[in-house]
């Protein structure tokens, strides 16, 4: 063979080392899967904190009562929460304004931004709905004085406005706000306020375990070849490609 | 510990009681090593001791004096060369299997020529030397400021530091770098160029040079707790930016309810799930099909409640109403499991006359079970005490165990679906299987790593972001 065979063979041997995995058989990682012993009671509680910070109340009380597991935050709490979210999903955000500050007055106040969100929300309703003077009256009046305080505020408003000036809403360039994802955001801002305000996590830890699960498996994807969980749905362990 | 060893391979059936049985195994083990652990996952990394005083057995040729507790060091005499240094090192190497590692020293006196260091070395270190000045050795040093790691020249780091200053030096096993910190302040961190074991090490060379050492028996002055929370937020965000299907965990609850036969909270959920904006639509999971998981979802509800109020008896007569295959085999490990209920459940009711009576009637004839011995002695052991529930077998009266059984009856109703294609799916949820895998690759991903830093921990998890 001519040195230079020699050569390339032996830089593809040192890539090959390089790059080298350790390999676990699917037998050797089912192994290991034995090993870890999961108690059904951190299970539980897993669920009953999914159902509650997301507010399934009846779910989560029968859950409690199925399960023998103690919710972490008193459950009649929710049902308020659950309220407001609920107005602010179908657009009556005024109704929603006033759940919220029956429920604690301090929550609006310290939070200039979910307040702005939510008046803009309003404005976005009434824009829906026709209300063209209406719209435009609210908006100089409750809205611009946000607008000076903060620049952010400002361009929110401008672009809220700029829906009256389009006669074919749904095609226009701010014709997003109109979709139903806007009202979605502005109600998950406002769960996210409530919960907080309760002291409670505003994200249920079940998602967080999913994330940890995917980038832990990147991680060690760089070091070994082992079975993987590709679909959280199913939890199937695949094997890895030869 | 496998079964396969000590009897032929069981039958199918039998394999899901084993695996029921290898569980409680497990706990009884774990709770009989050390009974006040509520996590088996906190027992297992509590097992690495930490240092928590200084060694006085390889002492550096008389140099300094190691003061009586064993958490002060002292250089009597005056320093000649640099070969005289009065070092000490740890009882213990630093454990490697947790997040960070951590000790102070404060400096009582600084002597003629604040001499003093801080750091990291190995077993190998030459105790006569800075710690820096060696191979394999990080020394931070109070009377120049500078880090050494290695070589006798070192480079500019941090603050000096004199009488009345508190220095502290760390290990941060998920960056791989040493830090330091002066008076409650992080000072600055180098890479961590050693593999394997180091030893927190504390070094005094001029006269009077007087340095008290606190391996964690004192509160810190610097905030570790926080600046743990800290690392551990900055790891975080990056899982945080991952995308997952919108509806996972959702799809992951509601299995989770199907599975385990909890079905009038399906029954809400699903409602609730409907009325949500916009409705929840879930793609159909191949391999375990709608079917599958409803299987029997009645039934299974039932039998839960059965055994969850201790109506072991009922539960029994049920199974031979509905599944008798389940039961039929009266030496399977199901039957073991279920009669073993029966005993805790007259044990709970005081009837304990009536509990010796059915242990001497059903218990012999599963001898032949692995783990069999261990967990009958853990039952009978009940009769011993006044108050059981206080006692080391007390777990056996708690809640868990009632839900032991009611899984493993569960997951037999499961195994007699005839459109079952995996036995395996009835023993865990998918909920189970996902935190199975995640455990599981951490702890690859440690061992791969030096076997430093820390795994998954699921009470972690559950316990964080709770405030008061």
């Amino acid at each position: 063979m001519s040195l230079f065979w020699i050569v390339i063979r032996q830089l593809a041997e040192i890539q090959a080392m390089a790059t080298s995995k350790k390999v676990i058989t699917r037998a050797d990682w089912e192994k290991k899967l034995n090993d870890v012993k999961v108690r059904k009671e951190d299970m539980n509680k897993l669920v009953m904190n999914f159902l509650v910070t997301e507010g399934y109340v009846e779910a989560a009380e029968k859950f409690r009562l199925e399960s023998g597991t103690e919710p972490d935050i008193d459950l009649a709490t929710i049902t308020d929460r659950m309220a407001v979210k609920k107005a602010v999903q179908s657009g009556n955000v005024e109704d929603a304004i006033e759940k919220v500050n029956d429920l604690n007055p301090e929550i609006l106040d310290t939070n200039p931004q979910l307040f702005f969100h939510l008046q803009q929300q309003r404005l976005i309703e009434l824009i829906r709905n026709g209300k063209v003077e209406e719209a435009l009256e609210f908006a100089q009046e409750e809205l611009a004085p946000r607008g000076e305080e903060n620049q952010g505020f400002l361009e929110e408003l401008e672009r809220t406005v700029a829906l009256l000036a389009f006669e074919d809403v749904s095609n226009c360039p701010v014709g997003e706000l109109l979709d139903i994802s806007q009202r979605l955001k502005t109600a998950s801002e406002v769960n996210a306020a409530i919960l907080t305000s309760q002291s409670h996590e505003k994200d249920p830890k079940l998602p967080s375990l999913l994330k940890m699960l995917i980038w832990v498996q990147t991680q060690l994807d760089e070091k070994a070849s082992y079975p993987r969980i590709n679909d959280l749905s199913t939890a199937v362990l695949e094997d890895p490609a030869v | 510990m496998s079964e396969a060893t000590s009897q032929s391979q069981p039958p199918a059936k039998d394999l899901i009681g084993s695996y029921f049985l290898d569980l409680w195994c497990h706990t009884s083990k774990t709770l009989a090593v050390k009974p006040e652990t509520k996590y088996a996952s906190e027992f297992e990394e509590e097992e690495e001791e930490s240092p928590t005083e200084l060694d006085t057995v390889n002492s550096s040729g008389g140099f300094s004096v190691v003061g009586p507790d064993k958490l002060s060091l002292l250089y009597p005499s005056v320093n000649l060369h640099g070969h005289d240094v009065g070092v000490a090192q740890a009882n213990r190497a630093a454990p490697m299997k947790r997040l960070l590692y951590y000790f102070e020293i404060h400096v009582k006196n600084a002597g003629s020529k604040g001499q003093i260091a801080i750091g990291f070395t190995t077993s190998a270190f030459r105790l006569r030397r800075q710690p820096g000045w060696e191979a394999n050795s990080y020394g931070y040093h109070g009377d120049d400021g500078m880090l050494y790691r290695g070589h006798g020249k070192g480079d500019t780091f941090g603050p000096t530091y004199t009488t009345g200053d508190t220095v502290g030096g760390g290990i941060n096993y998920a960056t791989q770098e040493f830090f330091f910190t002066k008076n409650g302040v992080v000072v600055g961190s180098v890479y961590k160029d050693v593999k394997g074991p180091v030893i927190p090490t504390v070094a005094v060379h001029s006269q009077n040079e007087e340095v008290t050492v606190n391996f964690g028996k004192d509160p810190f002055v610097f905030d570790l707790k926080a600046y743990e929370a800290e690392q551990r937020a900055k790891q975080q965000i990056k899982i945080d930016n991952i995308t997952i299907p919108q509806d996972a965990s959702y799809g992951i609850v509601r299995s989770y309810l199907q599975h385990y036969g909890y079905e009038e909270t399906l029954k809400l959920f699903d409602i609730a799930g409907q009325s949500t904006v916009p409705p929840i639509s879930l793609v159909p999971e191949y391999g375990f099909s709608e079917e599958d998981s409803m299987y029997a979802l009645n039934q299974r509800r039932t039998l839960r409640q059965l055994i969850k109020s201790g109506k072991i008896d009922e539960t029994f007569s049920t199974l031979r109403k509905w599944y008798p295959q389940t039961v039929e085999d009266d030496t399977s490990t199901i039957c073991f499991l279920l009669h073993c209920q029966k005993f805790i459940e007259l044990v709970r009711d005081g009837k304990l006359e009536e509990a010796i009576m059915y242990g001497r009637s059903e218990f012999e004839k599963f001898k032949k079970l692995s783990g069999f011995d261990d967990l009958v002695k853990d039952c009978a052991a009940l009769l011993a005490y006044e108050q059981p529930s206080k006692s080391s077998v007390g777990y056996l009266l708690q809640e868990s165990q009632r839900e032991l059984v009611a899984d493993a009856v569960n997951a037999m109703v499961l195994s007699t679906n005839p459109k079952l294609k995996d036995a395996s799916l009835c023993m865990h949820s998918c909920l189970e299987r996902l935190i199975r895998q995640v455990t599981a690759c951490f702890l690859e991903k440690r061992s791969l790593n030096g076997d430093q830093g820390e795994a998954f921990q699921l009470s972690r998890i559950l316990k964080s972001g709770k405030k008061g």
